[in-house]
């Protein structure tokens, strides 16, 4: 067990190592921060002298090598476009984008696992054949899409809705949450369905193929010849059998919703990070660039780590594979 | 790593031999009996038709911009417009674009990067799946961490680096026509992991089995054993990822669009034209938006339910 | 450095529901709050609302005092004698003397201050007593106090209690999130890309303000869901409306359209400082050719964009800064009209019958619908038998790429910082130096007019003044080293409860509302 953890550790370490080269290589291409923090009445000695403070004329290396030096040590550098410590803005938008992550999963995983259930006990009913060909709506449409659909169907034409923004936020001094004011979950109805949309038909899909799967074992068929009813068989003992493998692939989901946040982040100008980073990217900003792309990294490879780690400890022989787990 | 009993989900399972059982009998059958199944396919080979055939069906070429008159602007659908008296069956673009047209030359740009995207994504992957499971390793612990940096950042983000990086080192001379072929590598290369972890799990599984060591027993050379004998028997769940990546790919490509790095303008794909389409939202010009979108939903809702037919006919268990 | 403002537990936006609030949205937050550390408009017309200059502008662009009351020539053109205003204090109750005025131009000239340039003639600044300031400038400069409009006075007490000596640019200081200024607004809360609030001073010295208790300014950088938030009531006023969302909100109920034209005019230009080009195989630079350029000047359908893209609401430009600029030329009323056959004997005589392709660099995200305008051009340049290449790019790579050269032709839209039409000679048109001609890319150099600029800058007389920017726009125009297209629109949405003032610099005031 040490072992193993201590090489996982180390290869991890070394996914992060890489994954920031490759961010960091991607930099030089982004294009020149130079020309948003200088006005359009700069000189070419000015743009030179601000290039030299950036650091922006030192080789590539030195540049990854200053990155990696002052990352380690939590320093993510200053904000091109706010001149703030990087840490502290991502701090102040993580909470943001936790709770629509949060909701939104939520979300999908009633929803899916509910739907699910349905879906496969009425294997061959026509609702249930409709629930399947429906959810593939979500599934068919680009995100973006289905975002700016809702706000104009729920903000413009219905005015039901907020079409932008977290609503009020109560800060509570380390985080600010929309969860305490009515206009602060009313903005989350919206940006949670379109980030929550794919995910849940994910689980849906997952929860009935694993329900079909285990309603055809010799242990259901035994209990079923048992007579138990129906209600408890799907329930107590077959939904049971199907929660570990959701729960695997909702607790990587996780991840790929807080990327995928971005996306949604930008339609509904939710202050998240991911508006951060789509707006750092506008501005070349790369300190927040490098350290967002350094964050979700620590993430992805954290999850995958504590997941390896949980298939070991449950039962070292488990063959480590999660790959129907992963989304996009 | 050893091998245990198989948690994956059904798609995921390869059984010996049943891809061409299923293709002889149960699966033409099948399809017969699914009217999704078949509904499904007859959208996608309608809009494929529609897409390479696009010169001869297209009353424009919305691709020439000599052709192309300015004023022919936001021309609603079926009515003559105003200036030029031309009629446009649904309607005309921003650039005086007949939007028909443009819808049948974009998909053929959507169909092309998503076909060539899932093929790239399906040759790596398979490849490095088959190497790693059969190899082992520190070969197979290489290309398997190399799948995990990957995994680490999701798919739209590594296409977009790799749309980034790819465009900075062009010339931009050439970028307008390497666009495309950029967007393939891009979508190609952040889709590859599915296939390589899929296949290599199958071929964990099939590496055991009694008909690959018999092989080994009588001499075959490794290379003999994957292509011949394990490759066959994995295929069944590549064609599932394959068919739903299809999907994925063309929505991924629209994704990229909406980031600004998709095809260009004068070039556009499906999700360019809805990209643009979105602008005109609010202001009443709804054929620019909603045809494109109608459009890309046909083709993806009728391949992912293929996909889901497929997965369904491929696995018999899960059948009635 | 400043603490996070975490660490305030408060309810951040318990807003009162009174009439008084007023919430506005626009593309892009200032990048700081510090007045001298960017020289861009979303800075600059914010914080107009925070800090002031000793002049300002009105409701139609006119100069009048601020925190001067009067000003002077000193001798004969060696510069300007300001008397200022007495009585006026800080956000924080400091008084508001000459010392003031001194400190502020020593920060915001010194180097490294994004807004030098604007100080560029001047040799010193003294204060002969507490409420009067000299400027002395190198030659007579008969624009100075048109061209301060928005050199914001700091508290030089405050700045050096804070450290804020220097404007802070490449890292935040005290002045990057924190504002004392004297203007009729004071910052209450600043969350960098989320929102700001500004609520009104009460000691400010002026009258004129509106009825607004707090202003809550908030970025969305997606226009269609500002129109959106606009449409359902979210904000009480958004700028830029998309041009093609125009109709929809002069047609909404509750909302209006505030229709202006913006000081920017758009425009092509060309590489001519290139042997060859780099998108074909032509022999040479036909861009090096004045009838080439001349061609695309007559091959643009420029009426024909207007009426489609930019939906009506922008104006035809035939000079380098619109009609409503200082300096104007009155003589070059009409742009080259739209005349391809006209562009194709013009093409034949430079020995082109058949074209050539080339290169045609646009950016997609800096102007209005700049993308689209790109791509119906080279639909029209089409027609005339020239191949143009688009290359749309992002704005963060578009001016790096055109300071390499990687052009042949390009879009550019230019705003002239000083309201004058001096102003784009200046950057666009002099010989490339390190200090002028900085914005010329194409390389564009003529004698002439480089001998006259130094005369305009420096001429007291309006008329001879006006007689030489009437001859440097002829030959501008004659040589078509830019092909100018149209002046940009300005678009903004308003609640109709509101009212409030649109300025043609796009500069927005908070003390011109008025919530009914």
């Amino acid at each position: 067990m040490l072992a193993f953890t201590i090489r996982r550790v180390g290869q991890s370490i070394l996914v992060l190592l890489v994954t920031g080269f490759v961010a960091f290589s991607m930099f030089t291409y982004v294009g020149d921060p130079i020309d948003n923090m200088l006005g359009q009445e700069r000189t070419q000695a000015d743009i030179e002298r601000l290039r030299d403070q950036l650091g922006l004329d030192q080789p590539f290396f030195v540049q990854y090598w200053n990155f990696l030096k002052e990352a380690a040590q939590g320093n993510f550098g200053l904000s091109y476009r706010q001149g703030r410590p990087v840490g502290e803005i991502l701090v102040e938008r993580l909470p943001a984008t936790l709770e629509l992550a949060f909701v939104s999963g939520l979300m999908a995983l009633i929803g899916g696992i509910g739907l699910g259930i349905f879906t496969a006990i009425r294997k061959s009913g026509a609702l249930s054949s409709s629930i399947m060909a429906l959810s593939l709506i979500g599934v068919s449409l680009p995100t973006f899409l289905i975002g700016v659909l809702l706000i104009y169907i729920f903000a413009v034409e219905l005015g039901w809705l907020p079409s932008f923004g977290r609503g009020q936020v109560v800060d509570l001094g380390f985080w600010t949450t929309g969860f305490l004011t009515v206009s602060g979950l009313k903005a989350l109805i919206l940006p949670a369905i379109t980030l929550g949309l794919y995910q849940m038909t994910l689980i849906m899909r997952l929860v009935r193929t694993e329900m079909l799967e285990v309603l055809r074992t010799d242990y259901i068929r035994f209990a079923r010849a048992r007579g138990l009813r129906e209600r408890a068989i799907n329930f107590r003992h077959a939904l049971k059998n199907t929660l570990v493998p959701v729960i695997t692939v909702t607790g990587l989901q996780l991840g790929s919703i807080i990327a995928f946040a971005i996306i949604t982040e930008t339609v509904f100008q939710w202050p998240g990070v991911g508006l951060l980073f789509i707006n750092a990217i506008q501005f070349v900003d790369i300190p927040v660039m490098a350290a967002y792309l350094m964050m979700i990294s620590v993430m992805f490879v954290g999850i995958n780590l504590i997941v390896d780690l949980l298939y070991f400890a449950i039962d070292p022989r488990l063959r480590v594979d999660r790959s129907a787990a992963k989304g996009h | 790593m050893t091998d245990t009993p198989d948690h994956r989900p059904p798609e995921m399972q390869a059984r010996p031999s049943r891809l061409r059982r299923a293709w002889e009998s149960d699966f033409i059958y099948s399809f017969t009996r699914s009217p999704v199944a078949m509904v499904s396919a007859f959208v996608v080979v309608v809009l494929v038709l529609g897409a390479v055939f696009a010169p001869l069906i297209a009353p424009y070429d919305p691709f020439n911009p000599a052709s192309l008159n300015l004023m022919n602007g936001f021309t609603p659908p079926g009515t003559a417009n105003q200036f030029t008296g031309d009629v446009f069956v649904m309607g005309s673009d921003d650039q005086g674009r007949d939007v028909f047209s443009t819808i049948l030359y974009g998909m053929r740009i959507s169909l092309f990067v998503g076909f060539a995207a899932v093929l790239l994504a399906m040759t790596i992957g398979v490849t490095l799946g088959l190497i790693a499971a059969y190899v082992g390793g520190w070969v197979e612990t290489i290309i398997m961490r190399i799948a995990d940096v990957q995994l680490t950042f999701p798919a739209i983000l590594v296409a977009m680096l790799i749309f980034g990086i790819a465009q900075g080192i062009t010339p931009p001379e050439y970028r307008d026509q390497v666009a495309i072929w950029v967007l393939i590598l891009a979508i190609g290369l952040s889709d590859w992991v599915q296939f390589a972890r899929v296949v290599r799990g199958a071929t964990l599984v099939e590496k055991n089995r009694e008909y690959v060591q018999a092989a080994r027993l009588v001499g075959r050379s490794g290379n003999a054993i994957m292509l011949r004998h394990i490759l066959p028997n994995v295929l069944n769940p590549v064609l599932v990822i394959a068919t739903i990546s299809l999907a994925l790919a063309i929505i991924a490509e629209a994704t990229l669009s909406f980031l600004g790095v998709g095809a260009p303008p004068t070039k556009p794909s499906l999700g360019t034209l809805i990209r643009i389409g979105q602008e005109f939202m609010f202001s009443g010009e709804w054929w620019i938006l909603i045809f494109p979108s109608a459009t890309l939903l046909a083709l993806a809702l009728s391949i992912n339910l293929l996909g889901d037919w497929l997965r369904d006919a491929l696995n018999p268990k899960l059948r009635a | 450095m400043i603490r996070s403002t975490l660490t305030v537990l408060a309810f951040a936006a318990a807003v009162p529901a009174s009439a008084e609030t007023f919430r506005w949205a626009s593309q892009t937050d200032p990048s700081t709050l510090d007045p001298h550390a960017n020289n861009s408009t979303p800075v600059l017309s914010f914080l107009g609302n925070v800090y002031e200059g000793l002049v300002r502008r009105d409701r139609v662009m006119g100069i009048e005092p601020a925190l001067a009351t009067a000003w002077e020539p000193i001798g004969d053109g060696e510069g300007w004698r300001f008397s200022l205003r007495e009585g006026v204090t800080f956000h924080d109750g400091s008084d508001f003397t000459a010392e003031d005025v001194v400190f502020s131009y020593e920060r915001a000239a010194s180097e490294g201050a994004d807004t030098a340039s604007w100080f560029a003639g001047v040799t010193d600044v003294t204060a002969p007593d507490d409420y009067t300031v000299e400027i002395r400038t190198k030659a007579p400069n008969p624009i100075f106090p048109d061209s301060i409009a928005n050199w914001l006075i700091m508290d030089s007490g405050w700045a050096e209690a804070n450290g804020a000596e220097r404007p802070a640019t490449t890292e935040a200081g005290y002045a990057t999130l924190n504002t004392n200024g004297t203007g009729p607004y004071r910052v209450t809360d600043r969350q960098p890309g989320l929102r700001t609030v500004l609520e009104p001073f009460d000691g400010w010295w002026g009258e004129d303000r509106g009825n607004v208790t707090e202003g809550i300014f908030t970025p969305i950088d997606n226009s269609a869901t500002a129109v959106a938030a606009l449409l359902s009531g979210e904000v009480e006023m958004i700028e830029p409306v998309p041009v093609q969302d125009a109709d929809r909100v002069e047609a909404a109920a509750n909302v209006r359209l505030i229709r202006g034209v913006e000081a920017r005019v758009i425009m092509y230009g060309f590489s001519m400082d290139k042997d060859t080009l780099i998108g074909g195989e032509t022999d040479g630079n036909p861009f090096q050719d004045a009838r080439v350029r001349q061609a695309v000047a007559h091959a643009v359908n420029v009426p024909a964009i207007l009426q489609t893209i930019m939906r009506g609401s922008a104006e035809p430009a035939s000079q380098l800064v619109g009609s409503a600029m200082r300096g104007y030329s009155d003589a070059l009323p009409d742009r080259p009209a739209y005349d391809p056959e006209r562009a194709q004997e013009l093409l034949a005589e430079a020995g082109y019958p058949d074209g050539f392709s080339f290169l045609l660099k646009c950016p997609n995200d800096r102007y209005i619908n700049d993308e689209s305008v790109c791509q119906a051009t080279v639909a029209m340049l089409a027609q005339v038998g020239l191949d143009a290449q688009l290359d749309a790019i992002p704005v963060r790579n578009y001016w790096p790429e055109l300071r390499e050269d990687q052009f042949d032709m390009y879009l550019l839209g230019w705003s002239p910082g000083t309201f004058d039409a001096e102003h784009p000679i200046r950057f666009l048109v002099a010989t490339q130096t390190d200090r002028i001609g900085t914005w010329n890319f194409g390389g564009y150099s003529n004698d002439r007019i480089d001998e006259l600029l130094p005369q305009v800058q420096s001429e007291i007389d309006e008329d001879a003044r006006q007689a030489m920017l009437d001859e440097i726009a002829q030959i501008v125009q004659d040589d078509a080293v830019y092909v100018p297209l149209y002046v940009q629109p300005l678009l903004w949405g308003a609640a109709d409860n509101v009212d409030l003032t649109q300025r043609e610099d796009n500069f927005f005031n908070l003390r011109w509302v008025t919530v009914n």
